[in-house]
């Protein structure tokens, strides 16, 4: 993660380029924090090469069955990948996001099918109002640290999902029976894919990979941002930072906020996808499923809780077979905590980084 | 001098339920001046430091900043205007490097000269460390390094000789008298270390039991029969 000592260190388009110094280790005296061009531009280029090659996994599998599962897991993946940032940058574990994502899987539901909206304006609708939901949510419980925080957002979590299956609200969520996603007409589309499409794993597919590629990227972006790196001070030592001129409630909002705004893009790939939309989408059950997931695939690494999502997903279906999906689950969960503390992209990480000193020892050894 | 003084408290009470740990204690510090606070364990140094620096709210009294009302400010509004504290316990940012997190600092307080404070506190060889690989002296020059950057006009040291060896705290203190007169900054020191006090401070006030024993230069100070009395004379 160290950077490459560098003279010019600035993304202050008017600061005129200056020799190398030879890399030594005095700053500049400007400032360097924060995003630096030719960082982003590497970071680009991988992104879209990720883009470029994900959009040929439908090729690549064959079976529509596991088609399924990678769809599945991209989407819950996009909803980690913002559980995974939260708990990375600001050390806050949420077991709430349920609320954002479906809260905004019922946005994209309700629109389409009382409101009579396009998918493409009830898609927005319902991402805007689940991170405004994430706005609200998070002023009240941002202040709270550790388990306070977990309480907190389960508690509004599950609010939600009480409030969702009210006999009084049926006429608009449909209680406990849910709602069918039904489009304006037949050749409505969204974003050029008919509903029929979007139920089908390999062409809703592309859209899951752009999102989730794309989100990613956005989430590196404000990591290594100077926002960012307020983010990691305020989590390494709140105190310090507000003694350092920090207000520290409002970065730490935005934080949430942006969590939350990935949840409710997956609510709205999920509304979209399965057409159809339930209770279960606020339900405690995925609110342990994608933490979970987040966990499991390890949050040090910011793709990593993806990789747990669609891991999870496979996994589910593998131990569903057997009929101890649950049994099972557990175990494989207990195995990751106690013995992959970073997840499994923290080991992966950590073996390739052991792998490095090792082959440079030997390096070393040769050359004495 | 008081007319001059960018820091001036006056009466400043603190009350944990029924113990004063800070009683109408009051204080004037001048711009260039560095300001002793000596006392023994458990005379309210610290806690004034938290009174004056925001961290505690003030059960009475009244801090003023260059003459304006600060009393009600929050420790982030007087970090950005001219008022910076380190701690008795160093506090840093871990994980970040030593680079990142004074240039993070430098950015939110406008320092337009990090690399004299760098080299001040001779940090150059482990900008790229993270705070947590360095050793504990180099943490504390990190905190205080930290405190020192944005020229506030304010700073309020608390005990940044605690955990230092001996000959550190001293290199520590010649370099604190150093700082406060080069970059004019009006600093409020407390110290366990009383000889270094006495050696660099230009004034010191001793606390007992959370009021003032004796205020003044310190050749005044340690003239004084109460502080000899109470608190010098046992070491004496």
């Amino acid at each position: 993660m160290s950077s490459v000592p560098t003279a010019v260190q600035t993304d202050d388009p008017t600061v005129v380029p200056k020799p190398d110094d030879g890399g030594r280790g005095m700053l500049d005296s400007r400032v360097s924090v924060g995003l630096q061009r030719r960082v982003v531009l590497r970071g680009l280029i991988v992104a879209a090469v990720v883009l470029v090659a994900g959009l040929f996994v439908p090729d690549l599998i064959t079976s529509s069955y596991y088609m399924g599962v990678a769809a599945d897991g991209v989407v819950l993946g996009i909803m980690a990948i913002g559980i995974g940032f939260l708990a990375n940058r600001s050390g806050l574990i949420s077991l709430g996001h349920t609320a954002f994502y479906g809260g905004s899987a019922y946005g994209l539901a309700i629109a389409t099918t009382h409101w009579g909206w396009s998918p493409t304006s009830a898609a927005l609708f319902a991402i805007v109002g689940g991170t405004l939901l994430a706005v609200a949510i998070g002023a009240l419980v941002i202040r709270s640290t550790g388990f306070g925080f977990l309480m907190l957002t389960l508690a509004f979590g599950q609010a939600l999902y009480a409030v969702s299956t009210l006999t009084s609200v049926r006429s608009v969520t449909g209680a406990f029976d849910g709602i069918s996603v039904t489009y304006p007409s037949d050749s409505t589309t969204f974003l050029g894919l008919s509903q029929a499409d979007l139920g089908q794993p390999d062409t809703f597919w592309p859209l899951a990979w752009i999102c989730l590629v794309v989100v990613a990227f956005a989430l590196w972006l404000v990591g290594r941002s100077r926002f960012g790196v307020t983010l990691e001070a305020i989590r390494e030592n709140e105190e310090r930072a507000r003694f350092s001129g920090y207000n520290t409630y409002l970065p730490r909002l935005g934080a949430f906020a942006i969590s939350g705004a990935c949840a409710s893009i997956a609510g709205v790939l999920f509304a979209l996808k399965a057409s159809y939309v339930s209770p279960d989408v606020l339900g405690f059950q995925l609110a342990g499923d994608s933490l979970i997931a987040t966990i499991v695939g390890g949050f040090t690494i910011l793709i990593g809780p993806a990789i747990g999502a669609v891991l999870y997903i496979y996994a589910q279906g593998k131990f569903g077979d057997t009929g101890n999906l649950e049994l099972y689950m557990g175990l494989a969960l207990i195995v990751a905590v106690i013995f992959l503390p970073g997840g499994v992209t923290g080991w992966v990480v950590e073996q390739l980084r052991r792998l490095r000193t090792l082959t440079a020892g030997r390096k070393e050894a040769r050359r004495s | 001098m008081s007319g001059s003084a960018v820091l001036e408290a006056t009466g400043v009470t603190l009350r944990y339920g029924a113990v004063v740990a800070v009683d109408a204690v009051d204080i004037a510090v001048a711009p260039g001046v560095l300001h002793g606070v000596i006392g023994p364990n458990g005379a309210g140094k610290s806690s004034f430091m938290d009174a004056l620096s925001g961290r505690r709210r003030l059960s009475a009294g009244k801090v003023l900043l260059g003459g304006e009302d600060i009393t009600r400010k929050k420790v982030a509004w007087r970090r950005t205007h001219g008022m910076a504290r380190s701690f008795q316990r160093t506090s840093v940012f871990n994980s970040m490097t030593v680079r990142t997190q004074l240039e993070m600092v430098a950015r939110r307080n406008r320092e337009e000269d990090l690399d004299s404070i760098i080299a001040a506190f001779a940090l150059e060889a482990y900008l790229d460390q993270p705070c947590s690989a360095i050793s504990y002296g180099l943490q504390r020059s990190v905190d205080i390094a930290m405190a020192l950057i944005g020229k506030p006009h304010v700073v309020l040291l608390d005990e940044p000789g605690a955990g230092l060896s001996q000959e550190e705290s001293v290199r520590m203190m010649d370099h604190i008298r150093a700082l406060c007169t080069e970059r004019d900054v009006a600093a409020v020191l407390v110290e366990h270390d009383v000889d270094g006090v006495f050696r660099v401070c230009d004034e010191i006030t001793v606390l007992s039991l959370g009021k003032v024993l004796a205020s003044g230069k310190p050749a005044e100070v340690r003239a004084d029969p109460v502080v000899i009395e109470a608190y010098l004379g046992s070491q004496a």
